[in-house]
């Protein structure tokens, strides 16, 4: 079935099947590998992307569903010119990042917080990740880095 | 095939032209995961009906609150009318999964797919809430203890949706809370649920106590409930309504929790919930 939505700022237009996933349409057949399929069940959050600005696991998201809506990854985080945003700078500064895996999971659904909640408490932060496994940083970094970048934007 | 629906109509015609095999979805956080491990067929149609507006969002009446089948965890867990009449579906909603499935799953979803561990099981029958079921035949409305017959097995028939559910508004005096016991305190599904709702005017005039996971079904335990009317909710009244609840419940042992110590876990969820309600109420 064809499909027509907006990826990235990109309006992108292909045939797929009933049950491929918003994940299988991102990584497969469009190419963009940023976002990662973890546990495939809608548990852990790596395959996270934003539906029209709302975090949402495409690993269990029919592509069709998102027909004229618009999906961004990862890969829209950065700018054009491949500066990063607050939130990514902060990642790295705050070392946020081990195996990394979870990364893009997690900076989706903290840029929608972000995007919607400039200001957020820590236990906002802890509420927003909770659907976002991180197996090896103790999340401890995670949030020092949100809240970094929530002080750089505000700053 | 995938058929996308923006009105009630629509549905009831694509269900009606397609059978008995047509699975309906909405944000698919079940049905999407059933049909990839099997437990739904791939084979069969499915209709979208994620994007029926006039199923969707909260309402007051001057008797009931109307909640459309397609209000999400998220409309649910920030809607203002339910946050003050109804905070149990609210602290439910707030425990399913994480943000990404609040964001997307539903409660007509969650209460159609019918699971023993549904969280908005427990409130909808705490609550007396009545099911509206439309097909193209008409329409019919059904108590929530009438809809949930067993796991995952429903009253609602072929061609028919679940487009809205009607809560009574609660009593004056009445204190309501959804608890959960799970592994960890997010991300996860009840090993026991329990929505509890006291009615307060200088004694408890009224009580109601209904789980999820203890059973096939929610259940409510009739006898602990009669057992707290005329009580101040006394230590010693808790601890007899907690003994009847654990005697009502059958659980059984799964992945999550074995059925003993689920049994284990009624009475002190009955304790926590009405020590709660005392210290604001009594």
């Amino acid at each position: 079935m064809q499909l027509e939505f907006t990826l990235n700022g990109m309006v992108r237009r292909l045939d797929v099947e009933p049950d491929e996933t918003l994940l299988d349409v991102v990584r497969e057949r469009l190419g963009l590998t940023g976002t990662k399929e973890g546990c495939d069940e809608g548990e852990c959050g790596a395959c996270t992307v934003l539906i029209d600005d709302r975090p949402v696991d495409s690993c269990i998201y029919p592509a069709l569903a998102v027909e004229g809506l618009a999906v961004r990854t990862v890969e829209a985080l950065s700018a054009p010119d491949g500066a990063l945003s607050h939130l990514q700078r902060a990642f790295v500064d705050r070392a946020a990042v081990q195996c990394g895996f979870c990364t893009p999971g997690l900076l989706m659904t903290l840029t929608a917080l972000l995007e919607s909640n400039q200001n957020p408490s820590s236990s906002e932060v802890d509420d927003a990740i909770a659907g976002n496994i991180c197996r090896c940083t103790g999340y401890s970094a995670i949030r020092e880095a949100v809240r970094r970048a929530v002080e750089e934007v505000s700053a | 095939m995938f058929r996308a629906v923006t009105t009630v109509d629509a549905a009831l015609r694509a269900l009606d032209e397609l059978g008995p095999g047509a699975q309906v979805i909405a944000g698919g956080t079940d049905v999407m995961i059933q049909r990839m491990t099997g437990s739904l067929s791939k084979s069969e149609p499915l209709v979208h009906i994620g994007r029926i507006s006039e199923m969707r969002g909260v309402s007051l009446g001057s008797e009931s609150i109307t909640i459309g089948a397609l209000s999400t965890h998220r409309d649910i867990r920030t809607d203002p009318i339910l946050a003050a009449h109804l905070p149990s579906f609210v602290q439910a909603s707030s425990t399913v999964g994480g943000w990404q499935t609040q964001e997307v799953g539903t409660i007509g979803g969650n209460v159609c797919n019918a699971s023993p561990a549904a969280d908005l099981g427990a409130p909808l029958l705490m609550a007396q809430a009545t099911l509206v079921l439309v097909s193209s035949g008409g329409e019919r409305r059904l108590q929530a203890a009438d809809f949930f017959l067993g796991r995952r097995q429903t009253a609602l028939e072929f061609g028919e949706l679940l487009t809205a559910i009607e809560v009574p508004i609660p009593a004056p005096g009445s204190w309501e809370t959804y608890i959960k016991i799970g592994r960890r305190s997010a991300m996860e599904v009840a090993i026991v649920g329990l929505a509890a709702r006291f009615v307060v005017d200088g004694a408890v005039s009224a009580a109601r106590l209904a789980f999820c996971s203890v059973a096939p079904r929610p259940m409510r335990v009739p006898d602990a409930e009669v057992s707290l009317v005329g009580t101040m909710l006394e230590d010693e009244a808790i601890a007899a309504a907690g003994r009847l609840c654990a005697s009502a419940v059958s659980p059984i042992d799964d992945q999550r929790a074995t059925a003993s110590y689920r049994t284990s876990v009624v009475p002190r969820l009955v304790r926590q919930a009405a020590e709660a309600c005392r210290s604001e109420l009594v």
